[in-house]
């Protein structure tokens, strides 16, 4: 039986110059794409080098300013014998901090002497008195 | 800060001991903490003088061992030692314990001389120096099981390190209260958890006088200098405290007195001494966080310190340039002119 030309088989062959056509645009896509993925790629690659380098930047200006978040004042004794101590390994410095914080939290575990708890001699104010600092 | 503050004032380690607490903390009220630190400062002063031969340290100084067992404070004490010279570059030197009793300081010493009159007297000025020796590169501490290992003779002297020590102790041990102070023979630590201001003065050392004041809401400071322990020798010739580890013999630098600020007061105590000991040009390179130096001619030099810059103060400047505009651009919708719909489909179609 002959195809009527009026059936889908007649019309649905494609001519070379579509064929082209769908390759130039699967190609013209998939350069897009790639260009899309690079696009990202370089976004995040800059980010992260940025956010990297403001960290860096801030943690150096701290340290470099001397204000160093491990010579705080709330764990002085700890630290101050780490810092003191520059050859020591990590582990060594973790022992002495260790040391330091033991020494402080015996201290203050301590019973208070009844002498003077007892006595009240300490005297009061109401203002942060200024200390004096002077040869020992 | 309505708390009302607490203080004590006490003679201990040849000098005066003051300890200032504002606020009760969990542990214990300021008048217990005052009291206790006051306590425990006089049990470290019989601990920790080279003068009573039952003292801890005067028989960890003789003892046969090489490894001897301490206490916690004393294993800590003498690392500060070792730590002292290696910060210093050998000029805080806390073993030289036969240099300082051979130069005539075998005793608590009676009244300072005239400083004035001492200087007329002094030697030439020159800056101290390392020693060969390096005794305090032999010392060992296992904090696991508290001993000190050293070499027969190495002996450690306990001077102004100790002090600074034991101020730093009390400082963590008072860290819960509002404010505190703690002054342990002119070595300070101050702090608190309200944060609040308080003027450090320092002390001229030829008439007393206040010669600067600085204002701190934590950390430390310590003041080393040549006229407080001082004597003369039978020749006449003037004496003190702080030896030159080259010699051996007291160092006159042209410093009679370097105050140091810190984050600690042993660090503030090793500073101050590195300082005067280097002599008037090194001098402020030991004080990064400021100081005072006062000269043999009783002119004086404040050292500030350099301007401080918190992560958050950085924060606050990079703001306008890297967190809004980044931020902005990451969050906020294209405009609609350049408004590209999700589907890759549809954008190509689009384009």
């Amino acid at each position: 039986m002959d195809p009527t030309p009026n059936s889908p088989r007649a019309s649905s062959p494609k001519r070379p110059a579509d064929k082209l056509d769908a390759r130039a645009l699967a190609r013209a896509r998939r350069d897009a794409m790639l260009r899309r993925a690079r696009r990202i790629r370089r976004s995040v690659a800059a980010i992260a080098a940025a956010l990297f380098a403001a960290a860096f930047l801030a943690i150096y200006v701290q340290l470099a300013s001397g204000n160093d978040p491990a010579l705080s004042s709330t764990s002085t004794a700890a630290s101050t014998i780490v810092a003191s101590n520059t050859t020591s390994s990590s582990s060594t410095a973790a022992a002495k901090k260790t040391a330091a914080k033991r020494a402080a939290e015996t201290l203050a575990a301590e019973e208070p002497a009844a002498e003077t708890s007892s006595s009240g001699s300490g005297e009061t104010s109401q203002s942060a008195t200024p200390v004096t600092t002077s040869q020992s | 800060m309505s708390a009302r503050e607490v203080k004590d004032t006490f003679a201990c380690f040849g000098s005066s001991c003051s300890v200032l607490v504002t606020g009760d903390a969990s542990a214990a009220s300021a008048a217990e903490a005052v009291a206790r630190a006051r306590h425990t400062l006089l049990g470290w002063h019989g601990s920790f003088s080279r003068f009573e031969p039952d003292s801890e340290l005067s028989r960890l100084n003789r003892d046969p061992r090489t490894t001897v067992p301490v206490s916690l404070p004393m294993a800590l004490f003498a690392d500060a030692v070792r730590g002292a010279g290696e910060l210093s570059g050998g000029l805080v030197d806390g073993t030289l314990v036969g240099e300082i009793e051979a130069a005539g300081y075998r005793a608590d010493l009676g009244a300072a001389t005239d400083l004035g009159a001492a200087l007329a007297r002094a030697p030439q000025r020159t800056p101290a120096g390392a020693g060969g020796a390096a005794r305090w590169r032999e010392i060992g501490v296992d904090f696991d099981g508290a001993t000190v290992t050293r070499p027969l003779g190495v002996m450690l002297d306990s001077g102004g390190l100790a002090k600074g020590l034991f101020a730093d102790i009390l400082a963590a041990s008072l860290s819960g209260h509002d404010a505190f102070a703690v002054s342990c023979a002119g070595d300070l630590a101050i702090g608190g958890r309200a944060g609040v201001t308080r003027a450090i003065r320092v002390e001229n050392p030829f008439d007393g006088a206040v010669l600067h004041t600085f204002d701190a809401r934590a950390g430390a400071a310590a003041t080393s200098g040549i006229g407080r322990r001082s004597w003369r020798e039978e020749t006449g010739a003037p004496c003190h405290h702080l030896l030159d580890p080259r010699t051996g013999r007291p160092a006159f630098t042209g410093i009679v007195q370097a105050t140091a600020l810190a984050p600690s007061a042993l660090l503030a105590e090793i500073r101050a001494k590195a300082a005067i000991l280097s002599g008037p040009a090194a001098a402020p390179r030991w004080l990064p966080d400021g100081g005072v130096l006062v000269f043999d001619d009783g002119s004086h030099e404040v050292v500030a310190a350099p301007p401080r810059v918190t992560l958050g103060e950085l924060a606050a400047f990079a703001r306008p340039f890297l967190g809004g505009g980044a931020r902005a651009r990451l969050r906020a919708p294209p405009p609609p002119s350049q408004h590209r719909p999700r589907s890759r489909g549809r954008r190509w179609r689009s384009s």
